[in-house]
């Protein structure tokens, strides 16, 4: 019985055991394990093992991935760099043109018409000129008209832009001057023009009460009193026309960071126009 | 128990008391830790170095109103800074004028009556931050210090 037992467990431990013959990072096996994390988006380890082959596989699928796995962990400079090493006749240079677009956006968001001319292949070109088109609603004032920016685009999309597009043309701004002098005229109106109704009405009761307070204590020859609560009323009247204007500029500083984030949030589901490959099926 | 069952305890016992025994050169000392919750924004500083007039003026009120009113009543603030925090601020960014102003409108909106303050985003303590700097009516200041309200901002 021991006997059994101890060939059961030696046989497997001596001759399944892991020996010095199986190289486990052989640039093959590296290769596989790298693919495996960039499926799995592990790309800051992904990119590791790439970087650690890349001189021993001539491989622009593998160079593509580097630039790839770069630009998603946001080292955007690595990035544009890994474009030298894919060669012009490979297939994956005009993705990685577009994709150093797609970085140079991310990394500094404003038009990108500079780029407009670059030649590339007519399915390359019309996702060019959708990222381009789209990254000038970034600037501060848009060059083209409706039209020009629409046609390139497909009817959802189109409709998406064209809202973005009226967004940027008429933005619901809130004027800081409207808001400062309706706060002159009656105290708090600023703010409530701005939307923030409880600040607003509690502007105007404050202030009224302490008016009514400052009068009422003027007539019965309070004056010392009366002094007290003109003071404090008038600051908190100088105060509230203040407030109502830099109200306005945070609701506007609000419409420009919603613009902003909703127009990077259309970008990021459409990846930035990518080309789509499918590298883990 | 057998006597070599004996041994061998005895031998555990004695191996690891003399391996892992306190030694000389690594003696256990007594910890060194603070448990006192730190945040910038409670931090009240009263020292009286002033570097001109209107800076006298401003920590004279500010320390009367911490010292008098602050401490006493307790932390009922719900924003940060603190409204007596937000005037220091606001008058070391700006001047004693525009920094009053600035300061009774946060004073009105402190005394919000409907309690609405859905527009500020939360520290992860729970209070609201509302920074002087977007009071300046600077525009890269709100560029650089605006804060959608979905937004939880570190302490």
């Amino acid at each position: 019985m021991k006997l059994t037992l101890i060939i059961v467990l030696f046989f497997p431990i001596t001759n399944l055991a892991q020996n010095g013959h199986f190289n486990f990072h052989s640039t093959e096996n590296k290769k596989m394990f790298a693919d495996y994390l960039f499926c799995e988006g592990d790309y800051l380890r992904a990119v590791e093992e790439y970087e650690s082959i890349r001189d021993l596989i001539r491989n622009d699928t593998i160079d593509f991935k580097i630039m790839y796995c770069y630009s998603e962990i946001g080292l955007f400079n690595e990035s544009n760099n890994s474009l030298k090493r894919i060669s012009s006749n490979s297939p994956f240079r005009w993705a990685g043109l577009h994709l150093r677009l797609k970085n140079k956006l991310i990394e500094n968001p404003k038009g990108l018409r500079v780029f407009h001319d670059m030649p590339s292949p007519p399915d390359m070109s019309e996702r060019r000129q959708k990222l381009i088109l789209t990254s000038n609603l970034f600037d501060e004032e848009i060059i083209y008209e409706k039209e020009d920016f629409l046609y390139v685009f497909e009817k959802g999309e189109g409709q998406t832009i064209s809202y973005f597009y009226d967004l940027k043309k008429n933005p619901p701004y809130k004027s800081p001057a409207l808001a400062g002098f309706f706060s002159a005229v009656i105290p708090g109106s600023g703010k409530m023009y701005v939307g923030e109704w409880g600040d607003g009405i509690t502007a105007l009761l404050v202030t009224g009460l302490l008016a009514f307070l400052a009068y009422d204590n003027f007539k019965a020859n309070h004056n010392t009193r009366a002094w007290i609560f003109t003071g404090l009323g008038s600051f908190f009247y100088a105060g509230n026309i203040y407030g109502s204007i830099a109200s306005a500029q945070i609701f506007n500083a609000r419409i420009d960071f919603e613009f902003r984030d909703g127009l990077n949030l259309f970008l990021q589901q459409k990846n930035y126009f990518m080309p789509e490959y499918d590298f883990c099926n | 128990m057998t006597k070599n069952n004996l041994i061998f305890f005895f031998l555990i016992i004695f191996i690891s008391t003399s391996a892992f025994c306190q030694l000389d050169n690594l003696k256990w000392k007594r910890a060194d830790l603070s448990y006192e919750k730190t945040n910038k924004f409670r931090q009240k500083d009263y020292s009286f170095e002033f570097e001109d007039a209107g800076d006298f003026v401003k920590k004279s009120i500010a320390y009367t109103y911490w010292f008098f009113i602050s401490d006493v009543d307790g932390d009922n603030c719900p924003f940060r800074p603190s409204c007596s925090s937000f005037l220091m601020q606001s008058v070391e960014e700006t001047n004693i004028v525009q920094g009053m102003l600035m300061f009774f409108d946060r004073f009105t909106r402190d005394m919000n009556l409907y309690k609405g303050h859905n527009q500020y985003p939360r520290l992860k303590s729970g209070y609201y931050y509302d920074p002087p700097a977007l009071y300046t009516l600077k525009k890269q200041n709100l560029n650089f210090y605006y804060l959608p309200a979905t937004e939880v901002v570190d302490e």
